[in-house]
């Protein structure tokens, strides 16, 4: 069965679009307003769906994701949430889905079953932050996702050194997630003033198409790096909008956020 | 080296960061596999510990402590004499001549009880590196004096208001600042765990105090001791005060947790035997967690002792039968410090305390041609307030009061 990333990176590069990423919290604001936010993001235009399986201890994430994950803890998301979400959305949706997950995450249940579960539940790819290419390949983590299907995101950063990009290229598969700037996630703090620079030198590291993710918090952002990258990722910035909202309330959450992805694919086309 | 693979102790350690963090702790191990190649390095080490933190410390035979308790011959290896008052200055030192050696110009570090930040500030005032240090809400509130030393220092304390507020959500808001900042700056981190090369380095700088121990007790008693006993929180002052005794399979290792109030979740710190498997903030070791991996409240009366994880070394050394763990409890920690105090005049931190509530607990049952030192990390100066309350010392509350009122007075 083909891979879902691929086939929507395919239509991307066949229809001359960029794309767009976005990023649900599972659990936040509620269990129910998951299914609601990927279900409305697809509708809203979105290429590809992160869903963050919420950690305690999240080191890659800046203040508002997370306070999402803690918010989701205590309202009693599990992992285990992460996949029923999954395997209900991604027979209602269009979007590729993909789980960001923290290592003691996966480790916890089990790299072989997490990658087993995850593509059984219809997720496409495997975004693990805190699992450089050499500790994924000790935990068999690089295997397990090639044996289930699923699509290894790296990660590359504007620290990478040449060294660095040329190890990770060498094990990227769907498309490679490139931070614009050092630093954890979060939309306040905009994008490195070299993020040009260096996306074009990742570029000529990779064979896979690039995501770019942090800081990008609206259209303008999108249009500062959307002309070096494939892909633009907003995360932090849809989950800001859905922070003042009452949890229970579903459809306003869906609401806001197909309102504010409007405000963002135009500067897809 | 135990190391099985670079920064592996076993199947323990590593380095799990997100890659924006892998260059800049590449260039630290090459860094310091240099220094510790350069013999300048381990020279100008040497003689900071003794001009500077006042090494060596004093490895102290315990007449009245032995007296009372009837076993085993004890000794104190004093770390509470060391200038900011435990035994973190030493790694501390050794690290501020690495970033100095890297052409860092600013530390951040994370701390618990305090005592780690107190040393970082200290060797960033004598160095002149800037220092920011985060410390989590309910421990800035538990350790004030601490941070008011810090800041005469010269340090900016940052309160962590995330998580469980307390040191491992301190560690967590380190390594991002580092993940931002590391083209200047160093992450001095406080203990022999986090990604490599960290537990690898700080185990190496602090096996001073081991090395110290088996010199100071072949001197006093012709011999090695049978047991060392050591506190362990993330186990920086364990791994320094056992690390020289591992190749000695005579000297059993007992590695003393904290108890808390008892065996439920969040309140106690004890990874052995609630612990499992884990990858967090960096490193694979033992972690308190649940079924989801997320990471268990924890409860110590002292505050560098509540940490969910322990250095990988140290997982391993259990895993292989090398060293026991133990613990005490709150209560029995408070008798071990007023015990210790009265016999020997010597006040330890809440932290040492525990080591010694063991020791109370197992060496009258040994006997007198036995040996055990007990690595006394750090002094208890730092636990006033804690202790006051804990000995309802009335006393003290009037003199608080009366110190309250003149302040209140001068708004």
């Amino acid at each position: 069965m083909a891979n879902r990333i691929d086939e929507r990176l395919a239509a991307l590069a066949a229809g001359r679009r960029k794309g767009l990423m976005t990023h649900v919290v599972v659990g936040y604001p509620s269990l129910a307003s998951t299914s609601a936010l990927i279900v409305a993001m697809d509708e809203a235009g979105a290429d590809f769906i992160e869903l963050q399986i919420p950690f305690s201890d999240p080191l890659a994430d800046g203040p508002t994701i997370q306070s999402a994950c803690e918010a989701a803890i205590e309202r009693g998301a599990r992992v285990r949430d992460a996949f029923t979400i999954a395997a209900e959305s991604s027979a209602r949706v269009q979007a590729p889905l993909l789980f960001m997950a923290y290592a003691n995450t996966v480790y916890r249940y089990g790299t072989e079953a997490f990658c087993r579960d995850a593509a059984a539940a219809g997720i496409s790819g495997l975004i693990v932050p805190d699992l450089p290419a050499e500790a994924a390949r000790h935990e068999g983590y690089l295997d397990a996702c090639r044996r289930h299907g699923l699509h290894n995101i790296v990660t590359l950063a504007p620290t990478s050194t040449v060294g660095r990009m040329a190890a990770n290229a060498t094990v990227a598969s769907g498309f490679a997630y490139c931070m614009s700037r050092r630093g954890v996630t979060g939309a306040q703090l905009g994008l490195a003033p070299d993020v040009q620079a260096y996306l074009q030198r990742a570029r000529q590291h990779l064979t896979v198409p690039m995501a770019v993710g942090f800081g990008i918090s609206d259209r303008a952002r999108m249009e500062q790096v959307l002309p070096y990258c494939d892909i633009a990722t907003v995360g932090s910035a849809l989950i800001d909008r859905l922070a003042g909202l009452e949890p229970g309330d579903v459809a306003r959450q869906a609401d806001t956020t197909r309102a504010f992805m409007r405000t963002l694919t135009p500067a897809l086309a | 080296m135990p190391e099985s693979s670079p920064g592996y102790f076993g199947g323990f350690g590593g380095r799990y960061v997100p890659e924006v963090l892998i260059p800049a702790l590449e260039e630290l191990d090459q860094a310091y596999r240099e220094a510790r190649a350069d013999p300048g390095f381990a020279a100008e080490f040497a003689h900071l510990l003794a001009t500077f933190a006042g090494r060596p410390t004093p490895l102290t035979f315990a007449g009245r402590l032995t007296e009372a308790l009837g076993g085993a011959r004890i000794y104190l290896k004093n770390e509470g004499v060391n200038i900011t008052g435990a035994h973190k200055i030493t790694h501390c030192l050794g690290q501020a001549l690495l970033a100095k050696r890297m052409g860092r110009t600013r530390l951040v570090a994370e701390t618990g009880a305090g005592q780690h930040a107190l040393a970082t500030a200290t060797v960033a005032a004598k160095f002149g590196f800037e220092c920011t240090v985060y410390m989590g809400e309910v421990d800035i509130a538990r350790q004030r004096p601490n941070v008011f030393m810090m800041e005469r220092l010269g340090a900016t304390v940052v309160p962590v208001r995330y998580g469980s507020r307390t040191l491992k959500d301190a560690v967590n808001a380190a390594l991002k600042d580092y993940i931002a900042s590391s083209a200047d700056t160093h992450y001095l981190l406080g203990s022999a765990l986090g990604p490599h090369p960290y537990p690898t380095m700080v185990r190496d700088f602090q096996s001073v105090v081991g090395q110290e121990i088996m010199t100071q007790l072949g001197q006093a008693e012709g011999r090695l001791p049978g047991y060392v006993v050591a506190c362990v929180g993330g186990g920086s002052n364990a791994i320094g005060a056992f690390g020289p005794f591992v190749p000695h399979e005579s000297v059993r290792l007992v590695g003393v947790e904290a108890g808390g109030k008892g065996d439920g979740t969040g309140e106690h710190a004890q990874r052995f035997p609630h612990g499992r498997t884990g990858i967090v903030e960096g490193y694979k070791s033992v972690f308190l967690q649940d079924d989801d991996g997320q990471l268990s409240p924890t409860h110590s009366i002292s505050a560098g002792l509540d940490y969910p994880g322990i250095g990988p070394e140290l997982a391993w050394l259990h895993e292989q039968g090398r060293i026991s763990f133990a613990y005490a409890r709150d209560d029995a920690v408070i008798k071990a410090v007023d015990l210790l105090a009265r016999t020997e005049g010597i006040w330890p931190a809440l932290e040492s305390a525990h080591a010694v509530a063991h020791v109370i607990e197992f060496a009258p049952r040994l006997g007198r041609d036995e040996v055990v030192v007990i690595n006394i990390s750090g002094r208890g100066d730092k636990d006033l307030f804690i202790l006051a309350d804990a000995f309802a010392d009335q006393e003290f509350y009037a003199f608080l009061r009366t110190e309250a009122e003149r302040h209140g007075q001068q708004d």
